[in-house]
């Protein structure tokens, strides 16, 4: 089994698995990080230094780190919490963002849509990008929130954050970003990038699964309504017992990807370049998203003239995505590629290879290999297929 | 000719039988251009993601040898697969009684997937059109 499905998640690595394991059990630091006692305060140290190693790798203070139990949650929490509190009043609260996002930024603007806010869900380009002057035209009075990703999960594709974030500023616009494909492949420096809210995920990055955080600037104080109610944890904007063991793993994980951000991005994008340069032995085939603005770890693939889901089952022996893994079991074309403009058969007939830590030369040229072999023969198989 | 060459046994939880034709397909292809005796038939679209063109090759009032092409999902090739290698040897009247339930019963088909059944049978029906028509 070759593994290139790093964008839906990567296993943790052996190194963050130590780091967690004293947090869980009677012999180890498995206290409420809340409870005022040796042992609490203890698991809170721990708890404090993962805030520092995750606030590091984005540029961050450590005090704008609100631990949630993953990207999902941080999104909404951005969104809903951000809306909640600018948004209310006679005000018809409008929200810019675009329609490549992930499932769980439009899910929570079309969920506030039925609340009244208003939003604009961008087109990007056949390139997949959308532009800060799209961005900018797109502002009104009203529009408390733009939320637009670094890194599209589906394509790889690079969004100007750092552009549109000053111009944002200027205008008084919230800026969310969602970073889970971009910490650890790029640079992000908060200090220089005034971005308002930002989310990651531990397990995208060799971090355990159930374990984010929102990133939520200081000055000027970026203020949100919380979501969760209870013991007013996370300054009140998260309440719940901390998951000591898994925020001390996303604390190593991002420790390590810190250190080793340009040794990856260097490996992962050597990597595709080989992967996309094999494939392209291959006739009628297109690559999905700007191959210059991408981030290292993602190549999206359409193939001419195959049935999607017979090209996934052809090879079983890879772990490879058709869109999402999170949109993927309803089997639709992705909704990605056709916001790009890609035909409904193209849009279902694509692979996207994610590369992370564990791949080698070795696999790509077996996976390269294999892709090949089976594209030729659904391309025999097919009574449409003209060569 | 190859087709999937896996050492992961059925990983996706497709019904055996569909798995089966689907890596191991035989009879694909088409015969050459004016070879006696051969019908076809055809059903599906491309818009529906789904084509299956049908071959058989009638000697004697009985189906001699097969050929099939598909585009499609799994279950569709499946059902090419499947409809080829059972018309061997049957006569146009063993043909027109298949029906879409059989398939479905006989490849395990899913509710979900009922279409490529139905798709299986409208191309067996049009390749029996083409022979009457010829008859």
């Amino acid at each position: 089994m070759i593994y290139l499905d790093y964008a839906a998640t990567t296993p943790l690595d052996p190194r963050v698995l130590q780091a967690m394991l004293p947090f869980l059990t009677a012999d180890g630091s498995f206290a409420n990080p809340a409870s005022t006692h040796g042992p609490g305060y203890k698991a809170r140290a721990a708890v404090e230094k993962a805030r520092a190693q995750v606030a590091a790798l984005l540029g961050a203070e450590p005090a704008e780190i609100v631990w949630t139990s993953g990207a999902t949650e941080s999104n909404n929490l951005a969104i809903k919490g951000a809306l909640e509190f600018h948004g209310g009043g006679a005000r018809k609260a409008h929200i810019v963002t675009s329609r490549t996002e992930h499932k769980c930024v439009l899910d929570t603007c079309r969920h506030l849509e039925t609340q009244g806010v208003r939003v604009s869900f961008l087109k990007p380009g056949a390139d997949g990008i959308v532009s800060p002057e799209q961005v900018l035209e797109a502002l009104t009075p009203e529009t408390v929130l733009v939320s637009l990703m670094w890194v599209n999960n589906e394509i790889g594709v690079v969004q100007d954050v750092q552009k549109l974030a000053p111009l944002l500023r200027e205008r008084g616009v919230l800026f969310h970003v969602d970073a889970v494909q971009a910490a650890g492949k790029l640079p992000i420096d908060l200090r220089a990038t005034p971005i308002d809210l930002l989310s990651v995920s531990a397990h995208k990055i060799y971090g355990p699964k159930g374990a984010g955080a929102l990133y939520v600037r200081k000055k000027p104080r970026a203020r949100l309504a919380p979501q969760m109610h209870g013991g007013g944890h996370e300054w009140g904007m998260r309440s719940g017992t901390l998951a000591t063991h898994q925020i001390v793993g996303m604390g190593a994980a991002f420790e390590i990807a810190a250190a080793q951000l340009q040794s990856d991005a260097e490996q992962l994008g050597g990597l595709r370049d080989l992967l996309w340069q094999r494939l392209q032995a291959l006739p009628r085939i297109l690559r999905n998203g700007d191959a210059e603005r991408t981030a290292p770890h993602v190549l999206n693939l359409s193939f001419e003239g195959v049935e999607g889901e017979a090209l996934r089952a052809s090879l079983p022996d890879l772990a490879v995505s058709s869109g999402s893994a999170c949109s993927s079991a309803t089997q639709e074309p992705s909704y990605v590629l056709r916001a790009l403009g890609r035909d409904d058969e193209l849009a279902n007939a694509s692979l996207r290879f994610s590369l992370g830590r564990g791949t080698t030369a070795e696999q790509i040229e077996r996976a390269a290999e294999s892709v090949i072999k089976q594209v030729q023969w659904l391309r025999e198989l097919s009574p449409l297929w003209k060569p | 000719m190859e087709a999937v060459n896996s050492t992961e046994a059925n990983p996706f939880g497709y019904a055996e039988p569909i798995w089966e034709r689907f890596t191991h397909p035989r009879h694909v292809g088409e015969f050459a251009a004016g070879t006696p005796g051969v019908v076809s038939g055809e059903a599906g679209s491309k818009a529906a993601r789904s084509v299956l063109r049908l071959q058989l090759r009638f000697e004697a009032g009985r189906v001699a040898d097969v050929r099939f092409r598909a585009y499609g999902c799994p279950s569709s090739i499946a059902v090419g697969a499947w409809i080829v290698e059972w018309s061997l040897g049957k006569t146009a009247a063993e043909l027109a009684a298949l029906r879409a339930a059989d398939l479905r019963k006989a490849l395990e088909i899913a509710d979900d997937r009922a279409h490529c059944a139905l798709l299986g049978e409208d191309a067996l029906q049009a390749a029996l059109a083409s022979y009457a028509a010829k008859s």
